[in-house]
């Protein structure tokens, strides 16, 4: 069955079809042709081919059977001890079916684990090692605790170039009959910020609405999905008026359920857009960080949150 | 200890018993006070009992004669006779026709005295319905519930058509009462009589299933022109009277609750100048009012460090009461500094909690009292009316509706291979291709709710 989702429809399935990686994807199909692959560690930014590559690698070993000696799992979802000590130990003590003398676990935003849970892993993946292959996937592997990288082979996967996203724009345009205007390339570029994903998102959003793309209107889907509403919870607070500002706030995260962390991302990001003086934002900039770091202590987020708006309106007074 | 001595000692002295308790009551204070003197202590007793024994047994007579408190007197027994609560009681009757096509149980909460058991009553009567009514009295642990409450579920009345079952505060299920509350879904789940359950506060962490799933009618606080109409009246009955003065007082200091200002008025009408009568507090909200008065209005002193002491709430509510009313007092500066403060606390607060370290609360406390006081350069004087705190209520609502969004992002973030985080972060683009394409919406086997949310 084919997805309507694009991400699935023109996701790669073979080593050949992978976009940009071209090092990696080279050393990865050598191994698996071999029919044994070490642990591997796939370390990179977001929407640079990890999962598809995993996959790839999965398919290509196992053929038909792949999906019953394939387990994956996101570890943002589930970062506790217990994904490792019941699904993981439960998939990797069961021998394989077919012709490999292994199976794959493929665990997704493993830097997410909690170092407990990453100790429960490390000894999983010496004791099964002749059942069981994982392949880990990160954003930073500077998360992964030494031990599990030094068992590992580490890829790192960089962020895609303009260039590959342009080859990937263009096979699914001609798939889809999409007509590209110029200069759509590299507002889908800036727009995705070299997540092949979400630019693959934009064009389908995007070609929802009209086949014909242009910048301009890809240019409002990206400011439609945006969280503008945190600005205008930002001016209230620099003018002065803090009930409304702070009811803005409890409003703009309770609307779309936005977490305390997200919040505080999108505020860091907007306060350099504000009308005030350079170093007042260099100081709201300190006072931003010092709140964040609060909330990732486990300080409650919204109070941590108002006392930063508290400190934007004396900005705002100049003070 | 000491008591039980004393009363074992009474009760030999006198006859009757229920002199005795009278007098008990009347001498537990002096008891308090002078508990080392125990002889001596007993002679006093005696000598001064025998001397209003007669009053004692005149009133006790008087009281058996009109045993009832006014309120157990006047509780209303239709739905007419409620007053002040036409709202609640539309949605009672809205709930209770359309049973049993939505939900099948029903949660009236709102303040004490404001007429949530009386309602379920009175709605029982109007359907002509039996009822079954579980309180905090009884023991209402897992083994109780399917002792007591799965046969009442189960069989028909015997008296009359139809049934309601009242579980009477709920949130007095407390740890003792163990698998209670979920024993009492899962009944709710089976019956079929409709389900009125009351309690106090129903926000509380471990009743967030029981909101899922029962219709929440808030009973809201009774007006105090209305607590004043129905004092008036009952005066009327008992032919007494007393000034208005007086009945502004206590229908004021009730804070809605009807049940205290009838126990006040009784109270007053045993006096012999009713007029000096003046209500005790009784309400806990008094005492958060009162302790951010002297917070955000009165200068810092030493006896602010105490003054969360007497607030019978825990320091967690207590943070989010200032939160909440904190700008309604200071303002500029005073509410940048007031909030820094606050937020400090809130790190001591996360502090006490990672590390188990509870001499924190020291700091916590002294930020949120003496530290938010001296956080104003002026008060403001004036009367300020404080709010209750609203955002765990929001929190809890949003959360309602968001849902279904977390439930697509989920089902969405399995078929494309990325973490269900991810995919909530990008919901709003993600909205939008679904949205586009019913076969997508195929393809994640989204519920008809879930496309609803989608296509709105």
């Amino acid at each position: 069955m084919t997805s309507e989702i694009w991400t699935e429809t023109f996701r790669p399935s073979t080593f050949k079809e992978m976009v940009g990686q071209e090092d990696i994807v080279n050393r990865v199909e050598a191994l698996a042709n071999s029919l044994n692959i070490p642990h591997l560690l796939f370390a990179g930014p977001a929407g640079t081919g990890k999962s598809t590559l995993a996959l790839i690698v999965v398919k290509e070993l196992f053929k038909n059977t792949w999906k019953d000696n394939y387990l994956e799992l996101n570890a943002s979802d589930e970062r506790g001890i217990n994904i490792v000590r019941e699904k993981v130990k439960d998939f990797a003590r069961t021998k394989s079916l077919g012709d490999v003398p292994f199976k794959v676990i493929f665990l997704d935003e493993a830097d997410a684990l909690t170092p407990e849970a990453q100790q429960a892993l490390r000894r999983t993946m010496e004791n099964y090692s002749t059942t069981c292959r994982f392949i880990l996937s990160c954003n930073y592997s500077s998360k992964i605790i030494d031990p599990i990288q030094s068992r590992c082979a580490i890829f790192r996967f960089k962020l895609l170039e303009n260039k590959a996203i342009g080859k990937v724009i263009d096979r699914i345009a001609k798939t889809k009959d999409l007509s590209i205007s110029p200069g759509t390339y590299e507002i889908l570029y800036e727009g995705c910020e070299g997540d092949c994903r979400r630019c693959i998102n934009l064009l389908q959003a995007t070609a929802a609405i009209s086949p014909a793309i242009t910048p301009e209107l890809i240019s409002t889907i990206i400011s439609n999905a945006k969280p503008k509403d945190i600005k205008v919870v930002l001016e209230y607070a620099l003018s002065g008026d803090f009930k409304n500002s702070r009811e803005k706030l409890l409003d703009v995260m309770l609307k779309e359920s936005i977490s305390g962390q997200d919040t505080i991302k999108a505020i860091q990001k907007e306060i350099w857009n504000l009308p005030i003086e350079p170093e007042v934002k260099v100081k709201l900039t300190e006072k931003t960080g010092e709140v964040e770091f609060r909330i990732v202590e486990g300080s409650d987020p919204f109070i941590q949150l108002e006392a930063l708006l508290a400190s934007f309106v004396l900005a705002g007074m100049g003070k | 200890m000491n008591q039980k001595k004393i009363s074992i000692d009474i009760t030999e002295s006198f006859e009757e018993e229920i002199t005795c308790e009278e007098i008990m009551e009347e001498s537990t204070d002096l008891i308090e006070k002078v508990p080392a003197n125990l002889n001596s202590y007993f002679k006093k007793v005696k000598e001064e009992s025998e001397i209003p024994l007669e009053t004692v047994n005149k009133t006790i007579s008087e009281r058996k004669k009109d045993s009832k408190s006014f309120a157990e007197k006047y509780r209303p027994k239709t739905l007419n006779e409620i007053m002040g609560q036409a709202e609640a009681i539309v949605k009672i009757k809205i709930f209770v026709a359309n049973y049993p096509k939505k939900k099948k149980a029903m949660v009236l909460y709102g303040g004490p005295g404001t007429g949530k058991t009386t309602m379920a009553h009175a709605i029982a009567k109007a359907m002509d319905a039996e009822i079954f009514e579980l309180n905090a009295s009884d023991l209402r642990n897992k083994n109780k519930l399917q002792e007591v409450l799965k046969p009442a579920i189960e069989q028909k009345s015997l008296t009359k058509l139809n049934k309601i079952i009242l579980v009477d505060e709920v949130d007095g299920i407390c740890a003792v009462d163990r698998g209670g509350l979920s024993e009492l879904l899962e009944l709710i789940s089976i019956t079929t009589y409709p389900v009125i359950i009351t309690a106090n506060d129903i926000w509380k962490n471990n009743l967030s299933s029981l909101r899922q799933k029962a219709e929440l009618v808030e009973v809201r606080e009774i007006n105090y022109n209305i607590i004043k109409d129905v004092l008036i009246n009952i005066l009327k009955k008992e032919k007494l009277s007393i000034n208005d003065d007086v009945l502004t007082k206590i229908a004021v200091k009730a804070n809605g609750d009807l049940r205290a200002a009838l126990n006040d008025l009784q109270t007053a009408s045993r006096l012999k100048d009713p007029s000096k009568f003046v209500p005790d507090e009784r309400n806990r909200r008094t005492d958060i009012f009162n302790a951010l008065k002297l917070v955000l209005k009165g200068k810092p002193n030493n006896d602010l460090l105490k003054v969360y002491d007497s607030v019978d709430m825990q320091i967690d509510e207590i943070f989010l009461w200032l939160e909440e009313n904190i700008s309604k007092e200071y303002s500029g500066l005073d509410l940048v500094r007031a909030y820094d403060l606050l937020s400090k606390a809130d790190v001591f607060k996360g502090r006490i909690h990672k590390q188990q370290y509870w001499r924190f609360l020291v700091y916590e406390n002294a930020l949120l009292s003496y530290g938010i006081s001296s956080a104003k350069k002026n008060s403001n004087c004036g009367f300020t009316s404080y709010q209750k705190p609203t955002r765990i209520l929001k929190i809890w609502l949003s959360n309602q509706r968001n849902a279904k969004k977390k439930s697509i992002a989920q089902k969405y973030a399995k078929l494309v291979h990325v973490g269900y985080k991810r995919a909530m972060n990008e919901f709003p683009i993600i909205k939008q291709i679904i949205q586009s394409n019913p076969k997508i919406q195929q393809e994640l086997k989204l519920e008809k709710d879930e496309i609803e949310y989608i296509v709105r």
